[in-house]
Parts: C-alpha cells; structure tokens; sequence
C-alpha cells in the first residue's frame, strides 16, 4: 500500500481536525472577532446605537457587518446609526449628498485601522474634492510637507474646515501681502476663492479687463470692502463710481467718460466733437481745447459764431449775428455773401465794383438803395428826368438806355425812330429842330409868321405837325 | 559553503523581494493587507506555500514515475517554502490581529521548522543522487568490513591475504560505516520525530490559512 500524503495522514488530519474546531470555538467565544483584521477606533463621538466610539462594540461584528442573510449591506448598518448621513444622502445635501451615493460608505470610510487611526481615508487623488466649492488643483503642493495632507486643512475633522489653516500657509508664503489682503477683504478666504487660481495670478478678469491705469493695481482700489464673492462680482464698471473725484470736468459732461477717454490715461481723451452738435471744421479743428473751453469749462460752451467770435466781428456788430450767413468755418476771408438777400442784388456792373465803392468807410448797414444815392445827375439830366433812373437804365450800363417817356413831343417825329441825337443832340435838356429844318429853309418859309423864331418852333408846333 | 548553495536561489528571491518593498514602501507606505498589493503578497505567497507542501510530497510518492531527482525537488520545496512563508509575512503588514496574526506567526513556525528539517535531513547518509542509503545496505557493508579484519584479530595469520595498508583502510572504512550507522538511527528517529510535528504544524497551517481566506472573502466581498 502507498504512502497517503502527508496532509492525509493520520496525524494531519487530527491536526486539521483539531484546528477547525479550535477556529470555530474561538470564532464563537469571540463572536467573530477573531476574524477582525484590526482594533476599531475609539474615537468618540455622539452616542448611536448605544455606543459613542466603534471600539465600544468590542465584538459585535454584526453591528456593522450584517450577516449574509439578513438581507442588509453594511452600507445600510452605517446609516442605521449615522442617519445624519443617511439625510445628507438622501436629499442630495451636505457633504455626504454631494459626492456620496447610498452605498459609497467604504469609499471614503474604514476601520479596524487601530483605536486613534482615522476612520476616514480619502484618495486625494480621486476625491471630488471640487463638489465640495473648493478645488485643490492649487494645492497639490503644501508649503509645509510637500504633498499636501488633508490634514493640512482640515486638521481637527475632515467634515469641518479651519479657516485659519489659510493663513497658516500662505502667511509664509507672502506675510506683507497677506496682511494687506485680509485687512481689504477680510479672513473669510472661502467666501472668494475656489482653490483655482481663479483670482490669483491666472486671474483673467476678463468681465473688466484691467488695461492701462487699471492694471497692476491694488484689487480693493475698486472692489472697496468685498469680503464675498457676490460682492466682488458686484464692483460697478461704471468710470464715475470709481473716477469721480477724478472728473476734471466736475460733472459737466456727464458720466460717459468712456465716450472721449481710454484706460491708458485722462490725458489725450479722443472726442468726436461732432456728437456734441458742433462738428470742428476748418478753423475750428486746430485749436486747442482750451481755445473754446477756458478753464476746462465744457458745458454750456455757446455753439453761435458770435458766442466766440465777437471780438473778430469786423464789422462791429452791424451784420448782425449770424455770421454764418457770409463767412464760413474755414477763415474769416472765405466769405459767401448772397448780397441779394440784403434786398439789392448785385447785377450788372454792380457785380464787378467793390464792396468799399458803396460801402465807404466799411458801413454795410443803412446803405440807401435807390441809383441817385451813389450815382450823381448827370449833367445831360438837369432837367426834364425823375430820380428813378432805372425808368431808362439797367444796372448792366448807363448806356444804352431806354426812354419810354412822358415826351411832350412825340418821339417818331421825323422818322426819330427813338434816337434821342436826333433832337437833343448835346443834351437832353435842350433839343434843336434845324438839325433837320434848317434855318434859311425855315426862315424862307416861315418870313410872313409875326414873332416867328427858328429857336421857337414848338409853340407853334408842339406836336411836330406842320397844320399845328 | 556547499551546505548553504540550495538556499542561494530562495534568498535571491527573497531580497528581491523585500528590495521591490522597500521602494514600495519608501514611495508610498506600508501596502496594507487588504490592499492590491498586500492581497497580491498574500495570493502568491499562500500559492508558493501551498505548493511547498503538496509538490515535494507528491515527487516523493511518486517512486514508479519519478519526474526530477529528488535533490532537485527539495531545493524547489525549500525555494518555495521561505519565498512563500516570506511573501505571508509582508501580507501582514505588520499588523498580527486575531487569525490573520496566527497564520502569520504560524507561517513563521512551520517555515522555522522546515529549516530544522533540512538539517536532520542531511544528516542521513544518501546515494549520489540523493536516495537514502538504507540500514540494511550499510548494515551489510558493516559486517563485510569486519569480516575482512576478523582474521587479524585472530593472530594476524592472514596478513598474507591482506596487507597493511589495506589493513588500516578497513579500519577507516570500518569507523566510518559505524558512525553512519550511528548517524542514521540518529536521523531517522529525529527525522521521524520532526515528521510528527512538522506535518500536523503545515495543516494547521492551511487549515487556518483557508480560513483566513474565507473569512476575508465573506466580509471585504460579500458582506459589502
């Protein structure tokens, strides 16, 4: 017969024997205990389920593992007691209702670690540590032992966080800074940052974009007092809220600082002028500023010609105001006058004279428009002619004229034809009838008329008739 | 030194494994036992240990098919033993609570009385390819030797069958197979004696290590 193996012989198997039997009665007289891996925490806290600490179970495995056939999970013996938890899960709030589902327990928790070991041990590298508002892609690394601990935060509870856990680190990382920064938004670190370098240096401040004088300043020179996120996504964008004691203007041109200023600087503020209803042409676009605003006085700056302009008037006032009306923005000199909206058109030679020729002396006003006024009688209209000479002439010359009457004699006389030589061949004021009835003829026929006399023709003959 | 040459390949093994612990160790801390890697230690040293005892025994029974000499199964056997019961021991992480601190003290013990064993082992007198050399054989030697020096002892009158310096080989060789006798009776009573308790130690030994294992799959597993 062979050999049995030995863990089949007869002593082996009393041995395997023996041992079963003394696992199971160890196993009973310990009520499993002798399975545990480990002592559980004596951490105290609020008593539930009779205990206030895991070591107090002492061996009542089945506290917290459920036998298979109860049909319970040791996630629902942890809420059993931990109902606070089980809320938390239950209405998806709080810590546990963030990042935990009914049966995560283990995830995050353990035991049997030993009785002052943590009963919470958390894969910083898993953990969803940003559900919680707070991210840790800025805290990879601590100042104070490399790879940063949860402990490093959250040194008393990892379900409480110290705030002054903050300063602890970065007061050493910038003390100065840190003073400054707690004294303009106050201690409450959270209530800002979310552990991104969401306003650290990475900080894009892209809603209000800090160019210009705006960049490199002090955040609490304009979100003055904000010690809470909302209130620092609250900082007005308006210039004024911030600039108003700046406003060299003094209020004078309203608030819309933006429309003639850049955050570069106050100084060369870009202005269309012509938003203000004063387009600067011609002359007007050279001039300094100060030229129509002295004093930086804006408002309230006249847009007539004559607001600024009276001290130029040439004409000391007696064209009026509306300068436009002759001059435009250009120069002075650059004028388009209509002269006939003065009432006196100028046609004809009047056209071409100067203005000095009727306006002597640079008077404009009260110039008289009837032709007697500047053009004397001439000699040939002593007699026999009215003041309205524009009855025979037109302003394109004095000659030729046309004579219309009233003649006393009629002017087809002899064939005349309204040649005014024929009869006044020297002067209107006189006329001779021998230029074509010559004397010897006349007097020949005329030797038997008493008083006759061969400059008296037209008493006897004042139509011209020979019957008269 | 030619003693201690089975053991070079078991501690190779096992500085190499304490050195890839070490680093594990230094990067990122004690591999807890119920971690994936202290599960992993565990797994594969309860497999080395397993095969420990069941392997050897088996080559040992197996007379009609040997399959590798027997020299060669018991540096396997021991190999496998010391890597195995080593790899348990980091599997406890340092942490002997309840029966997982047994098992591993356990481990300790029969690993402990395996070297014992190796020691009554090569006490007992072998062939060149490891075979104990029975009783009998060298009982049977024994009286050939003497045989070959009784006429001496009678009056020397057979020197002439027998020189002298075979004379003082016989003696050697009769000193010699007196001690190996000695020697053996020595180690099969030491042999039988550590049988005893090495045997029922290794059963223990998976007893509770099966155990262990049930025990840690009922509640890491199914009790979730």
């Amino acid at each position: 017969m062979a050999r049995p193996l030995g863990c089949l012989t007869g002593s082996a198997l009393i041995a395997a024997g023996l041992a079963s039997a003394a696992i199971l009665a160890i196993a009973v007289a310990t009520g499993n205990g002798v399975f545990s891996p480990g002592e559980l925490s004596a951490a105290r806290g609020t008593t539930r389920g009779g205990v206030a600490s895991h070591a107090e179970l002492g061996t009542r495995c089945d506290a917290c593992h459920a036998p298979i056939w109860s049909g319970d999970r040791m996630a629902d013996r942890c809420r059993a007691c931990h109902t606070e938890v089980a809320t938390e899960i239950a209405t998806r709030s709080g810590l546990h209702g963030t990042i935990a589902g009914a049966d995560d327990c283990r995830d995050c928790h353990t035991d049997h670690r030993g009785p002052n070991a943590s009963l919470t041990v958390v894969d910083l590298a898993r953990f969803p540590h940003d559900q919680m508002g707070f991210s840790l892609q800025a805290h990879s690394v601590s100042i104070a032992s490399g790879a940063t601990t949860c402990e490093a935060c959250h040194p008393g509870s990892l379900s409480t966080f110290a705030v002054a856990s903050c300063a602890a680190c970065h007061q050493r990382l910038d003390a100065t800074y840190l003073a400054a920064h707690e004294a303009d938004f106050g201690t409450s670190c959270l209530a800002c940052h979310d552990g991104l370098e969401t306003y650290g240096k990475g900080f894009a401040h892209a809603t209000f974009p800090l160019t210009g004088g705006h960049g490199g300043r002090a955040c609490a020179a304009c979100h003055h007092g904000a010690t809470t996120l909302v209130a620092l996504k609250d900082a007005p964008t308006a210039c004024v809220t911030c600039h108003l004691s700046d406003d060299i203007h003094a209020g004078r041109l309203g608030t819309a600082c933006a429309d003639c200023h850049t955050p570069a600087s106050w100084s060369g503020a870009s202005l269309d002028h012509a938003a203000t209803g004063f387009a600067l042409t011609g002359g007007h676009a050279s001039p300094t500023c100060d030229a129509c605003h002295p004093a930086g006085r804006f408002a309230g700056t006249p847009t007539t010609c004559i607001g600024c302009h009276k001290a130029d008037d040439a004409h000391n006032g007696s064209f009026g105001t509306d300068c436009g009306a002759c001059h435009k923005a250009t120069t002075w000199s650059d004028v388009t006058f209509d002269h006939a909206k003065s009432g006196f058109a100028l046609t004809g030679a009047h056209a071409t004279a100067s203005c000095q020729q009727c306006h002597i002396g640079g008077v404009f006003t009260a110039i008289p428009t009837a032709c007697v006024a500047c053009h004397p009688r001439p000699a040939s209209h002593t007699t026999g002619f009215s003041n309205t000479c524009q009855s025979c002439h037109t302003t394109r010359a004095w000659t030729p004229a046309t004579f219309n009457g009233p003649h006393s004699f009629p002017m087809s006389h002899g064939g005349a034809g309204g040649v005014c030589s024929t009869c006044h061949p020297s002067t209107f004021a006189a006329w001779t009838c021998t230029a074509c009835h010559s004397t010897a003829s006349m007097a020949a026929q005329h030797s038997g008329v008493s008083g006759y006399s061969a400059t008296g023709c037209i008493r006897c003959h004042p139509t011209g008739s020979g019957g008269d | 030194m030619s003693r201690y040459r089975d053991l070079v390949p078991a501690l190779v093994a096992v500085v190499v494994a304490t050195a890839l612990y070490a680093g594990f160790l230094a990067a990122v801390g004690v591999p807890r036992a119920g971690s994936l890697l202290g599960h992993s230690l565990g797994i594969v040293g309860l497999t080395l240990m397993l095969a420990t005892e069941t392997l050897y025994s088996l080559r040992k029974r197996a007379m009609r098919r040997p399959w590798g000499s027997m020299r060669a199964w018991l540096r396997f056997h021991m190999a496998t033993g010391i890597v195995g019961g080593w790899l348990v021991v980091l599997h406890a992480a340092g942490s002997f609570q309840g029966l997982a601190g047994w098992l591993a003290a356990m481990t300790v013990i029969v690993v402990g009385s395996g070297f014992i064993g190796r020691y009554i082992y090569t006490a007992v007198p072998r062939t060149a390819d490891g075979v104990m050399v029975e009783a009998q054989v060298l009982q049977a030697q024994l009286l050939a030797v003497r045989a070959e020096l009784s006429p001496l002892e009678a009056g020397r009158s057979a020197s002439v069958a027998i020189g002298r310096a075979d004379e003082r080989a016989a003696q050697r060789r009769l000193g010699q197979l007196e001690r190996q006798i000695s020697a053996l009776r020595w180690a099969r009573r030491s042999l039988a004696t550590w049988h005893t308790i090495h045997i029922p130690l290794g059963m223990v030994l998976f007893v509770t290590a099966f155990v262990h294992v049930a025990a840690s799959v009922y509640y890491s597993t199914l009790l979730r």
